[in-house]
């Protein structure tokens, strides 16, 4: 269908299902048959959808703790080179650790960081910026946006095996299923 | 996939349960003991009482506030638990008799009620149209017509709600609660102007009405967090309020925890920053004497604790970290009140930290009744508002991880 000369090697299969539905049990015969290299597509959210691809808690909490205390240490750290190493000032006799003073760029660094952990954690953890995906070169694809639901199997995935995974997706009662070359 | 959510629960708080007597006679008791203490000591018996007062109101003004911004924002999440403030609410014009002591004792808490030391004083003179005692007593009277009204209202329309099913009445429970909720702002900031700012009365902080605010709001979601665990402890709908219940439960006291840290600490700040000797002067008395430990507690038992512990999304709907929580904020919060009340009855120079039996007498005396009051009024309706437009919505809600 979208195959020309330079599209050859095979990323995988995509198989279209009817609704949510449908896509979060066939995303659990996935999981049953053992797959792990593969992701599901869909317009909105669904509810429930990452228990049935069964994926692991997101590692992002930690990403952002990470930066947050980075902030918190960072800011403290600045501030007392600046005010009690290199540059200590008399203010109104208030002592050169002056902890209270400290608090507001101590919490604005701590969120700054924080939310940069946040979104660039997430962009990292999503494999973003990318340019392009195989998928987009499936005229069909452009349904995910509007109202199809996809699963897509990688060819990269140890127990892929095109008959198989044709087989699995026609029992798991998909609508539509198609090679996606790269 | 839509279907009506079944409840497994009895709905009706046993009239026979041996709980509002006790709680009764606890509180009696309470009280008789802290009236022999009005006769040994007059002046702790008034600072002690207004702790435990002014602790126990917060609580109930909290609550209403709660069901005022649930109903204006047509919230579904705590349709379940939204009867448990509602019944605090409805007692308010009858908790007001709880003021009279307040009143009587004006002279032993507020040394802007003596006209010779008003008159002698350059500062309280300027402030003698408001710091008057007929006008103090006209506010109180204000404050608990609009907080009797206000918190009997909603309870009563929730109630007639749950008899007659008439849907309509949500959109009186709105036309009530949205004009209320600035009233209520108003009216608390200046309860707490008369009640505890004004025990120092040449200082003056224009955030101590957001400040009261925050230390209540915060308690009432431990208060809430306990009620239902205690409720659930004692058999009553344990299948009707979920995980995901008290989930929200625990998210809100950890978003107040940071509210009141935010409050506290700015109002801290900037009178540390300023420097100004009338603004400071506060805060020099509650860090000296023995209260410099509540005011470093605070900082670890009411903010860090809390919100280092309900940081992570799991811990805030485990049983037992929860109830740890909630206790340890209760009791910060009455030591809090404590904090901001006794230094104005005993200072550095006047042996400063200390606590006496009364503390305690009032507290389980005043508790005792305004528990009692709960209880007599919860088990007189459902414990969750039947009918309710968003209940069923509510029951679906699920956990997930």
């Amino acid at each position: 269908m979208s195959t020309n000369d330079q599209n050859t090697e095979l990323y995988g299969i995509l198989a279209e299902f009817k609704n949510p539905k449908a896509l979060l049990d066939a995303s659990e015969k996935v999981v049953e048959a053992g797959y792990d290299k593969f992701d599901t597509y869909a317009p909105f959210p669904i509810h429930g959808i990452d228990k049935a691809m069964n994926l692991p808690k997101s590692k992002l909490g930690w990403i952002v703790l990470g930066h947050g205390i980075l902030g918190f240490t960072g800011a403290i750290a600045m501030m007392y080179f600046m005010s009690v190493i290199d540059y200590p000032i008399n203010i109104s006799g208030k002592p050169f650790f002056n902890a209270p003073a400290w608090v507001p760029v101590t919490f604005e660094l701590t969120v700054l960081l924080s939310a940069f952990g946040a979104v660039f954690g997430m962009f990292f953890l999503n494999g973003l910026p990318r340019l392009n995906n195989p998928l987009f070169n499936v005229e069909r694809f452009k349904k995910a946006t509007d109202d199809g639901f996809f699963v897509c199997i990688e060819a990269s995935d140890s127990k892929f095996q095109e008959d198989l995974v044709r087989q699995l997706f026609e029992e798991a009662g998909a609508t539509h299923i198609e090679e996606v070359y790269d | 996939m839509s279907h009506k959510p079944t409840i497994t629960d009895s709905l009706q708080f046993s009239a026979d349960s041996k709980i509002p007597q006790v709680l009764l006679g606890v509180g009696v008791v309470g009280l008789i003991l802290s009236a022999i203490g009005y006769f040994t000591n007059t002046d702790q018996f008034f600072f002690s009482y207004l702790v435990s007062f002014t602790f126990f109101t917060g609580i109930a003004l909290a609550s209403v506030f709660m069901v005022m911004f649930h109903h204006i924002t047509k919230s579904k999440w705590g349709v379940v638990v939204r009867r448990i403030p509602e019944v605090f609410g409805s007692n308010i014009w009858i908790w007001a008799i709880f003021i009279i002591p307040v009143i009587l004792g004006i002279h032993n808490l507020y040394h802007w009620s003596h006209e010779d030391a008003v008159a002698a004083d350059k500062i309280l003179k300027g402030k003698s149209a408001y710091l008057n005692t007929p006008f103090f007593i006209i506010r109180q009277v204000i404050y608990f017509a609009i907080w009797g009204f206000v918190g009997h209202k909603l309870y009563k329309a929730s109630v007639d709600l749950e008899k007659t099913g008439d849907w309509g009445i949500t959109s009186l429970m709105r036309k009530v609660s949205a004009p209320a909720i600035p009233i209520f702002g108003l009216s608390i900031a200046f309860a707490s102007f008369d009640w505890l700012m004004s025990l120092d009365p040449h200082w003056f902080s224009t955030m101590f009405g957001v400040y009261f605010f925050a230390i209540s709001f915060q308690s009432f979601w431990a208060i809430m967090i306990l009620m239902v665990f205690f409720l659930q402890r004692n058999g009553y709908l344990k299948n009707t309020i979920g995980q995901s219940h008290i989930y929200d439960l625990g998210a809100w006291l950890f978003a107040f925890t940071v509210f009141y840290a935010y409050i506290a600490f700015s109002q801290f700040l900037l009178i540390y920053y300023a420097n100004l000797p009338e603004e400071t002067l506060w805060f020099y008395h509650r860090l000296e004497g023995g209260y410099q430990y509540i005011a470093y507690g605070l900082l670890l038992f009411r903010f860090a604790l809390p919100f280092l512990v309900l940081l992570n999304r799991e811990q805030k709907h485990k049983r037992s970290v929860l109830a740890f929580v909630a206790i340890v904020v209760v009791t910060i919060h009455f030591l809090e009140l404590h904090w901001i009340v006794k230094p104005a009855l005993h200072p550095e120079e006047a042996h400063g930290l200390s606590f006496s039996w009364m503390d305690f007498s009032t507290f389980i005396g005043l508790g005792g009744i305004f528990f009692w009051l709960f209880f007599n009024r919860f088990k007189q309706n459902s414990m969750i508002p039947e009918n309710d437009p968003k209940l069923d919505e509510c029951l679906e809600k699920t956990y997930h991880h």
